[in-house]
């Protein structure tokens, strides 16, 4: 564990990426307690002010402290992200290892299926989950889920494949396991690697299809402090004052570049050889 | 047609003195050779024997030069002639490289260049090193292929390689190492992937293309048997050091060392037989297997639509051999000759048409094979590493068949008296896979299959990753545990000394057919099929040699 560390930081992408992420994920945990204002508080005399020693980044066009509101923000943006991108892969992972395993005709039907659903856009179909399923954040993280699965299940079931043909899954037919079993203890664990590099680097996708969800008003509702619904506020404003713009969208860089650095890294970290 | 002229006879082509080699690892420095000493001389051939690990290959690259970034020569010599090769720049080593020293590789199909034809890659040596132009050098090329053997060398010239079999591969790796008449080749392994007849004729090929041309040659290889069939001299390497040096008879014959001692005794011997052949067929046999074949690939969909016949692939062609409860059958034969397919037929791994007989019971499909069958027919495979699943400890991997077979209580108990029966520590149970050594590792296996106590255990090439000295322990357990239980045992291997030993009769199978099932002491009997007759005569045997 500790040589695996090691491998992570010595590499720069790997470096950056933890380092960013561990800034983001305290950001997380600690914002709300830091935060020098209440980040709904509306203060008429003080819009579209500039970075201050009062407001760090400036105010918005009602006067709220921008710092606060990104500090407070950033539980339902990343948070939201990191567990949309967790569930769909749970189920892109579990498809795609039962569909390497299953084999033939099984294989061949669950293939297919995916592609159709892969040839629409992730951005549509979570548009058109969300339509169906009326705009709210949970509805929001399912699109993103669902959206997420048909991927995580092409890449998971090219690893499964491999380990499939092991000697190990080969033991555990020849004693007679379920298919359960053999999915889930035998093949699960082996194709575990990859995944999460996969997934990390869809964190950041999921960051910006939660941030584009809201900015399109079918995600986060205001007046909440989500990022990407900031920014949508913010575009009719930003000839008024180009920070409300561009602060959320640089907090959204910030953690799209840290979780795509650290898959970079993991990447390399895992595959000691290449 | 060597340009270097030989100094006199007494000095040695190839000189290793006092050299050493580490390797830089996070750990720390990792000695993989160390203060070798070796000479090689004109006309001579040197066998270097040592089991994995052991720093042959890594002696094989320093003398090439060709060393990964992370190594460090600490002290040594290494001399060609009376040119100090560490010294030797890049550039310099370019030329010697092909022209006074070359090697020949394990696997032919590895070590040719796929996408070049077999003639682009002979005459490429001869144009680099011996200055021919291109037309020259292919017919000089056409010249070295009938002289290695083969039968067409015009159109062997044209071939890619997946157009030619293993043999004729190597036989064009070999004619190209010979092409410039070097000093000195090194022979790294180069039967191990073959066939056991292949790799005779190679050999045969190697002998005598050495006592024409008085190469000095370095051949490597883990096993004695053929190291004694073509070394003058031999020497032994363990953990990177030389213990013992010194003619092949005096090798075999007065061995000083321990170590060069336990690696002659392991050495499978048929003469000496580690069964009583007090099992006699039995009016019930355990298991009848009865015309049951093997084809692979799945018709296509248009042929099943129309119900047009297809070719398909065929692994075993109505095989018919039956197993009294007890009995050690031997199954052998080259790769591709449909042993595992059976074996992975009978354990439910592959589809078959025919039917299996288990105790008077009919298998006619994968359906038929329920948890009482499952139970008592286990597998044994081939790499421990591929078949222990390496995400999850020892204690998980043997506690599972006493879940599905046995009684599920006092796991920790039962897991532990396993452990013992196959001769491991208790604690072995809170590792992982990774954390043991192969051998053990293929004890965990063994472990594994008698866990639900079963009638049949079929053992699919189970030594054939293991160094001789592990593989003799490990089939020394397989025998004990066999007579403590009475288990059958299916043993499948390309090793016909070693089947030779243990097994009460013998199947050998042939490109999916079954030639013949004979009593293993009536093996070598003249009356055998012809195929049976060359397998026997091919196998190396070492000992009978200076005996």
């Amino acid at each position: 564990m500790i040589d695996f560390t090691k491998r992570l930081l010595k590499t720069p992408q790997g470096a950056i990426g933890i380092f960013l992420v561990v800034f983001v994920l305290l950001v997380v945990v600690f914002g709300p307690l830091v935060a020098p204002h209440d980040p709904e508080k509306l203060s008429p005399l003080a819009r579209y002010k500039g970075p201050s020693l009062t407001y760090w980044l400036g105010t918005d066009q009602y006067g709220r402290d921008i710092f606060s509101r990104l500090l407070i923000g950033a539980r339902a943006t990343v948070v939201m992200a990191v567990l949309a991108t967790i569930v769909g892969t749970l189920i892109g992972a579990l498809i795609g290892t039962a569909s390497a395993f299953l084999g033939g005709r099984a294989d061949e039907l669950i293939m297919r299926t995916i592609d159709a659903v892969m040839s629409i856009p992730s951005l549509l179909f979570a548009l058109l989950v969300v339509n169906l399923l009326g705009s709210s954040t949970v509805n929001a993280l399912v699109a993103v889920a669902i959206a997420f699965a048909p991927g995580m299940a092409r890449i998971t079931r090219s690893v499964a494949l491999s380990v499939r043909k092991q000697d190990y899954v080969n033991a555990a037919v020849a004693r007679g396991e379920s298919a359960g079993y053999i999915i889930r203890r035998e093949m699960l664990p082996n194709v575990i690697a990859p995944i999460i590099v996969e997934m990390t680097i869809r964190v950041s996708f999921a960051v910006m299809l939660f941030a584009t969800l809201s900015f399109l008003g079918l995600g986060a509702q205001p007046p909440a402090a989500e990022w990407g619904l900031m920014v949508s506020e913010a575009r009719r404003y930003m000839h008024l004052s180009a920070g409300i713009l561009i602060w959320p969208s640089v907090a959204i860089a910030i953690v799209a570049v840290g979780f795509n650095l650290l898959g970079d890294g993991l990447r390399d970290a895992l595959n000691p050889r290449a | 047609m060597t340009t270097t002229e030989h100094p006199s006879p007494d000095t040695p082509v190839l000189t290793i003195e006092n050299y050493s080699l580490d390797y830089e690892t996070t750990n720390g420095p990792f000695h993989a050779l160390k203060n070798i000493d070796l000479a090689i001389h004109r006309g001579e051939i040197l066998g270097l024997v040592g089991e994995s690990g052991s720093g042959k290959t890594s002696l094989a690259w320093s003398i090439m030069r060709y060393l990964p970034k992370n190594a460090r020569e600490p002290g040594g010599r290494i001399l060609l002639g009376s040119d100090n090769l560490l010294e030797k720049a890049e550039r310099e080593m370019e030329t010697f490289r092909g022209r006074r020293i070359s090697m020949v590789f394990q696997d032919p199909s590895t070590s040719l260049n796929p996408t070049l034809s077999l003639g682009k890659q002979l005459a490429e040596v001869l144009v680099r090193h011996r200055g021919l132009s291109w037309q020259q050098a292919w017919t000089e090329g056409e010249a070295r292929l009938a002289h290695v053997g083969l039968k067409t060398p015009a159109q062997m010239m044209h071939r890619m390689p997946h157009e030619a079999s293993g043999g004729e591969k190597q036989r064009v790796v070999i004619a190209s190492a010979f092409a410039c008449n070097p000093e000195c080749i090194i022979f790294d392994e180069p039967t191990t992937a073959l066939d056991v007849i292949t790799s005779r004729q190679i050999l045969d090929l190697f002998v005598e293309l050495q006592a024409e041309t008085g190469v000095a040659s370095l051949y490597i290889s883990h096993d004695l048997a053929l190291v004694a069939r073509t070394a003058g001299r031999v020497a032994v390497i363990k953990r990177g050091e030389i213990v013992e040096q010194g003619t092949t008879r005096e090798i075999f014959t007065n061995p000083q060392q321990d170590y060069t001692r336990e690696l002659i005794n392991a050495v499978p011997d048929p003469s000496r037989r580690l069964v009583n052949d007090d099992v006699a067929p039995t009016d019930k046999p355990l298991v009848e297997v009865e015309n049951v074949s093997v084809h692979f690939g799945r018709k296509p969909f248009l042929s099943a639509l129309t119900g047009r016949k297809t070719e398909r692939v065929t692994g075993n062609n109505a095989i018919s051999l039956s197993i009294s409860p007890g009995e050690i059958l031997g199954i052998v034969g080259e790769s591709g000759s449909g042993k595992s397919t059976l074996a992975k037929a009978m354990t439910g791994l592959n589809r078959f048409e025919g039917k299996i007989r288990f105790e008077g019971r009919e298998i006619r499909n994968l359906g038929d094979m329920d948890n009482a069958y499952r139970k008592d027919v286990q597998i044994i495979f081939q790499h421990p590493d591929a078949s222990l699943n390496p995400r999850q400890k020892i204690f998980e991997i043997l506690s599972r068949p006493l879940k599905l077979f046995g009684d599920a209580s006092d796991l920790e108990r039962q897991v532990g008296d396993m452990l013992e029966q196959v001769r491991l520590p208790r604690t072995h149970a809170n590792r992982y896979p990774h954390q043991l050594s192969g051998g053990e590792k293929q004890r965990v296996a063994i472990a594994r299959a008698f866990a639900s106590k079963p009638k049949l255990v079929i053992c699919d090439e189970i030594t054939s990753a293991l160094d001789v000295s592990v593989q003799a322990s490990v089939v020394e357990l397989l025998l004990e545990l066999q007579k403590a239980s009475g288990t059958a045992y299916l043993f499948i291997t390309h090793d016909l000394n070693l089947i030779r030993q243990i097994a009460h009769r013998i199947a050998v199978m042939y490109r999916g057919d079954l030639i013949e099932v004979v009593k293993a002491s009536e093996i070598d009997s003249p009356d055998r099929a012809e195929y049976t007759r060359r397998l026997i005569e091919a196998v190396p045997r070492a000992a009978a040699q200076y005996q």
